[in-house]
C-alpha cells in the first residue's frame, strides 16, 4: 500500500496545503470565478483520491464538464456527483446521483454518505468534497436544517479525514447567515475580483499567506 | 466517557441482537430496543436517548417517520439510517427536513463502522440544527460554575427583568443560559418560558458574538424567518446582550423580546449593554460566593478551616 500524501495540496493556487479533515468555505460572486476556484480545488493529486461534488447551482453532468474543463480526472470509480437541482436525473454512468430539490437535505445528506462510502471503498482513501453551492440549499431549505446538513457534511468529512470545499456566494443570503454558517468550517478562502484581476484570500487556516494574492483560472 | 444510550428500531430481533453486540463491546454503550415508529417514539418520550440508530423499513412507518420524532422530542440527538435500503428506495417525501446519517448495513465492517460513527457524531454534536460556538466545550464547563444549586439569583433577575421590560416599553425581557441543548431563563418578566431548544432559541445566534445581536424583524432575517417557534411565542423583535464571565466565556444573554417589528436607538442599547453588564456581576458575585463557601465547607470537613477569613 502507498504512503498517503500528509496533507491535500493545491497545485497552480496561491493556497498551502491543508490537514486531512479540513473543511473549507469559499466565498465570492457566482460569475466571478468561485467555480473555478471551486472545482480546482477539488483536482485530485493522484489516483488514490477520490472527488464528490454536491452540485445545487448546476446539475451533475454540468459539474462534471466543469471538473474536467479545469483538469480533472472523470475516473467514475472515484469520482461522482449527488445532483441536488430542481428535476435534476440519475445518470450510473457517470456516477451522478439526484435528489430532485435543494429543499430536500435529507435526500443529499443520505446520496452523499452512500456515494462516499462507495468511492471509499473503490480504494479513494482520501476524498475531497465539494459543494457548488450552498446558496440554494440556504434559500430552499429552513435555517435549522441547513445547520444541520453543514454540520453533517463537515463532520463526515472531518472524521474520514477528507477535504471539504464549500462555496457559497455572499451576495445569495444576509451578513449573518454567512457568519453563521462559517461557524462550521476551519477556515475561509475568499475570492474577489478588482480591476479585472482575481485574487484569494486564506483566513483562518494555519500557514497561509496573508495578503490577497492574484489567481488565475485557466481551462484545460 | 459517561455511558451513551443508543435506541435501537429494527423489525428484526437478529439484526437488532447484532447491533447492540457492536454498540456494546466497547463497554462504554447501553441499548434500548423498540421494533416499530410508535415503540420509538415512546422510548424518546421516556428520555436519555443520546443516539437513535435505525432500519429504514418498519411495520408502521419508516426510519425516516423515527427521525421526524427525534427532532420533534430532542432535536440536537443525532439519527443514523442503519439499512440496505438503497438511496433510491428512500422516500424523502415530507421528511426533507430531518436530515439523517446514513450508513449501508451491507457494506463490509458495517457494524463496526457503526459503533464509530455513534461514538463521533455524539461527541461532536453533528447533527445540531444551529451554530456551535468554536470553544463550545469550554463554554459549557464556564457555565457549570455559575449554574450550580444553592446559586439561585431569581429575585434579583426578576425585578431586574421587570425593570428592563418597563424601561424599553417591551413584551417580554429575559435572562437566559444557553446549556448543552437548551436556552433556560432565570428570569422571564411578561412571559412565562421555563425552556427552548437551542435551535429555537435565537441566544443561541447571540452567544457566537463579541457584542449584542438586534433583529428588527424575524420574518425579515434568513435565520429565523422559518421558526414557528418564535411566531409562537410572539418574538418579532429582539435585542441580545451576551453574557460574558471575566474569563470570556458567553454562558447566556440579556434579552428583549416585542410582538411586533421595532428597532432599537443607540442610547437604548445602551443602557441595555449596562442591564446586562448588571446581570453578569450578579452571576459572577453569586459564584465567588459559593467557591468560598465550598472552600469553607471543605475546611471545615477537612479540620483546616479557622473561621478566620469571614467578611
Amino acid at each position: 500500500m502507498s504512503v498517503q500524501e500528509p496533507t491535500y495540496t493545491f497545485d497552480g493556487l496561491p493556497i498551502e496545503g491543508v490537514d486531512p479533515g479540513t473543511n473549507i468555505l469559499v466565498t465570492g460572486p457566482a460569475l466571478g470565478g468561485v467555480r473555478e476556484l471551486t472545482m480546482r480545488m477539488l483536482l485530485r493529486r493522484h489516483s488514490r483520491e477520490g472527488a464528490l461534488v454536491l452540485a445545487a447551482d448546476v446539475d451533475g453532468r454540468q459539474a462534471l464538464t466543469d471538473y474536467e474543463s479545469m483538469g480533472g480526472d472523470l475516473d467514475f470509480a472515484r469520482v461522482g456527483v449527488v445532483d441536488c437541482t430542481e428535476n435534476g436525473s440519475d445518470d450510473t454512468e457517470c456516477n451522478v446521483h439526484a435528489v430532485g430539490s435543494p429543499a430536500d437535505l435529507t435526500g443529499a445528506g443520505i446520496e452523499f454518505s452512500s456515494l462516499y462510502e462507495r468511492i471509499h471503498a473503490n480504494g479513494a482513501g482520501r476524498v475531497r468534497t465539494g459543494v457548488y453551492t450552498l446558496s440554494p440549499f440556504v434559500v430552499y431549505a429552513p435555517a435549522k436544517s441547513v445547520f444541520r446538513f453543514v454540520h453533517t457534511l463537515t463532520g463526515r468529512i472531518r472524521t474520514a479525514d477528507g477535504l471539504g470545499v464549500c462555496a457559497i456566494d455572499p451576495s445569495a443570503v444576509d451578513d449573518q447567515t454567512l457568519s453563521s454558517v462559517a461557524q462550521a468550517f476551519d477556515g475561509k478562502v475568499e475570492l474577489r475580483e478588482a480591476d479585472g484581476q482575481r485574487a484569494v484570500r486564506v483566513r483562518g487556516l494555519p500557514d497561509q499567506p496573508d495578503d490577497w494574492q492574484p489567481v488565475e483560472f485557466d481551462t484545460a | 466517557m459517561r455511558e451513551l444510550t443508543v435506541l435501537c428500531v429494527g423489525p428484526d430481533e437478529d439484526e437488532r441482537a447484532a447491533t447492540r453486540e457492536a454498540l456494546v463491546s466497547d463497554g462504554a454503550v447501553t441499548v434500548t430496543e423498540a421494533r416499530s415508529v410508535a415503540e420509538a417514539g415512546d422510548a424518546l418520550d421516556a428520555g436519555g436517548v443520546d443516539c437513535v440508530v435505525t432500519a429504514y423499513d418498519l411495520p408502521d412507518g419508516t426510519g425516516l417517520d423515527v427521525a421526524a420524532r427525534v427532532r420533534e422530542t430532542t432535536p440536537d440527538t443525532p439519527c443514523i439510517l442503519f439499512t440496505d435500503a438503497a438511496p433510491g428506495r428512500i422516500d424523502t417525501a415530507d421528511r426533507e427536513d430531518v436530515v439523517v446519517e446514513y450508513l449501508p448495513r451491507d457494506m463490509p465492517g458495517a457494524r463496526e463502522a457503526l459503533a464509530r460513527m455513534v461514538g463521533n457524531l455524539v461527541d461532536q454534536r453533528t447533527q445540531v440544527g444551529y451554530p456551535l460556538p468554536t470553544r463550545e466545550d469550554e463554554r459549557l464547563a464556564a457555565l457549570e460554575q455559575y449554574d450550580r444549586p444553592g446559586m439561585d439569583a431569581a429575585d434579583a433577575f426578576d425585578r431586574l427583568t421587570t425593570l428592563a421590560r418597563e424601561y424599553f416599553d417591551v413584551d417580554v425581557a429575559f435572562v437566559g443560559l444557553i446549556d448543552a441543548h437548551e436556552e433556560r431563563f432565570l428570569a422571564c418578566a411578561g412571559a412565562d418560558w421555563e425552556t427552548l431548544t437551542r435551535e429555537d432559541s435565537m441566544c443561541t445566534h447571540t452567544i457566537l458574538r463579541d457584542d449584542l445581536m438586534i433583529v428588527e424583524d424575524t420574518h425579515e432575517d434568513d435565520r429565523f424567518a422559518d421558526n414557528d417557534r418564535l411566531d409562537d411565542l410572539g418574538i418579532r423583535a429582539y435585542a441580545g446582550v451576551p453574557l460574558e464571565t471575566p474569563r470570556g466565556a458567553t454562558i447566556g444573554a440579556f434579552c428583549l423580546t416585542h410582538d411586533e417589528p421595532r428597532s432599537f436607538s443607540e442610547a437604548e442599547l445602551a443602557d441595555l449593554r449596562r442591564f446586562a453588564a448588571e446581570a453578569m456581576d450578579q452571576l459572577e458575585l453569586r459564584r465567588q460566593l459559593n467557591e468560598c463557601e465550598a472552600e469553607r465547607d471543605a475546611g471545615e470537613a477537612t479540620g483546616t478551616g479557622d473561621g478566620g477569613d469571614g467578611p
